[in-house]
């Protein structure tokens, strides 16, 4: 199953539609499950919901082979923890889609550094699915235990000095 | 301590719980902006909700900084960490002026340059984190440790 995920503050109905065609026109040679926010598009050619519960959201993702979404970062991180090939197509501020491109930049680095496949117009669309087949993405190490260690630190400091007053 | 943690349901909040070792042995509640995360926050303490808002919608940051002026005034929080986005910045701001360390870490989603709530918090942030190392050369007071990827 492939997971397409749009976040669910604003809609976004070029990727929702972009997917739909895709399927309709070819087949994508598997079945897709997508969380579509307010979308006024619906799609015919695959299940959706508007919105899921995190734990059935979490499901979703641990049963995809693989994720279609926004360049959000909740769905980078998503995708890189649970080491599922992730393709995006940024939400852009022409369309109305976000309040700024700050999307295109955030593909274009993950993309540059193997996390992920991108698209950047909807035509693109259907070659990279069938990239995203064989695609595996570059493992990253998380290690926030250095900011961890600022803030832990930091904190440490603010309960010394209301002690010592 | 009492800690407020604050972030926009979604990558914000998926970076914000990335950094969770950081606070544990405080006292936390959280603030959030979906009910669809509520149940995973509840493991840190107690939850409050405000809408989704931006700077698109005026009216709405209206609200919402009416909610979290009661929030903060009812927790009164000794500390406030947030990854943003409006809400993060807004209850900032309350926290500041109501005598809280604002600990700020900015989104990964900023690539070239700092987010619009993290321009303004930078003037109060007491820790300010970036998670691109030519953040951290292009802004003074500001540290470089990645918490997401």
């Amino acid at each position: 199953m492939i997971f397409l995920t749009v976040g669910t503050q604003f809609p976004f109905e070029r990727l929702i539609k972009a997917m739909d065609e895709a399927v309709a026109l070819r087949g994508v040679g598997e079945e897709i499950f997508a969380q579509i926010g307010d979308s006024a598009y619906l799609p015919r050619n695959f299940e959706f919901a508007p919105r899921l519960k995190k734990h059935i959201f979490d499901k979703r993702i641990r049963q995809a082979s693989s994720l279609i979404g926004h360049a959000g970062i909740g769905t980078i991180i998503t995708a890189l923890d649970n080491n599922k090939p992730l393709l995006v197509m940024p939400r852009r501020k022409k369309y109305h889609e976000v309040v700024n491109d700050h999307q295109v930049a955030v593909a274009k680095k993950f993309e540059k550094r193997g996390y992920i496949l991108a698209v950047y117009a909807e035509p693109e669309l259907p070659g990279k699915i069938a990239q995203l087949r064989t695609f595996v993405p570059w493992q990253c190490s998380i290690r926030p235990q250095k900011a961890v260690e600022i803030i832990r630190q930091y904190l440490n400091q603010l309960v010394d000095c209301s002690g010592k007053r | 301590m009492k800690i407020c943690i604050v972030a926009s349901a979604g990558g914000h909040l998926s970076q914000l719980l990335k950094i969770a070792d950081c606070w544990r042995g405080h006292e936390i509640f959280c603030i959030t902006t979906s009910e669809l995360v509520v149940s995973e926050l509840q493991r840190y303490g107690k939850v409050y909700t405000v809408p989704e808002c931006n700077r698109r919608h005026p009216v709405e940051v209206a609200k919402v900084f009416a909610d979290c002026v009661k929030t903060i005034l009812c927790e009164r929080p000794q500390v406030v960490i947030s990854t943003g986005a409006a809400v993060g910045c807004i209850e900032c701001i309350l926290g500041y002026v109501t005598g809280a360390k604002i600990v700020w870490i900015d989104s990964i989603a900023n690539v070239n340059a700092l987010s619009l709530s993290g321009r303004i918090i930078r003037y109060i942030a007491d820790v300010f984190i970036v998670q691109w190392p030519e953040l951290a050369e292009k802004y003074r007071k500001t540290r470089f440790a990645r918490i997401a990827v």
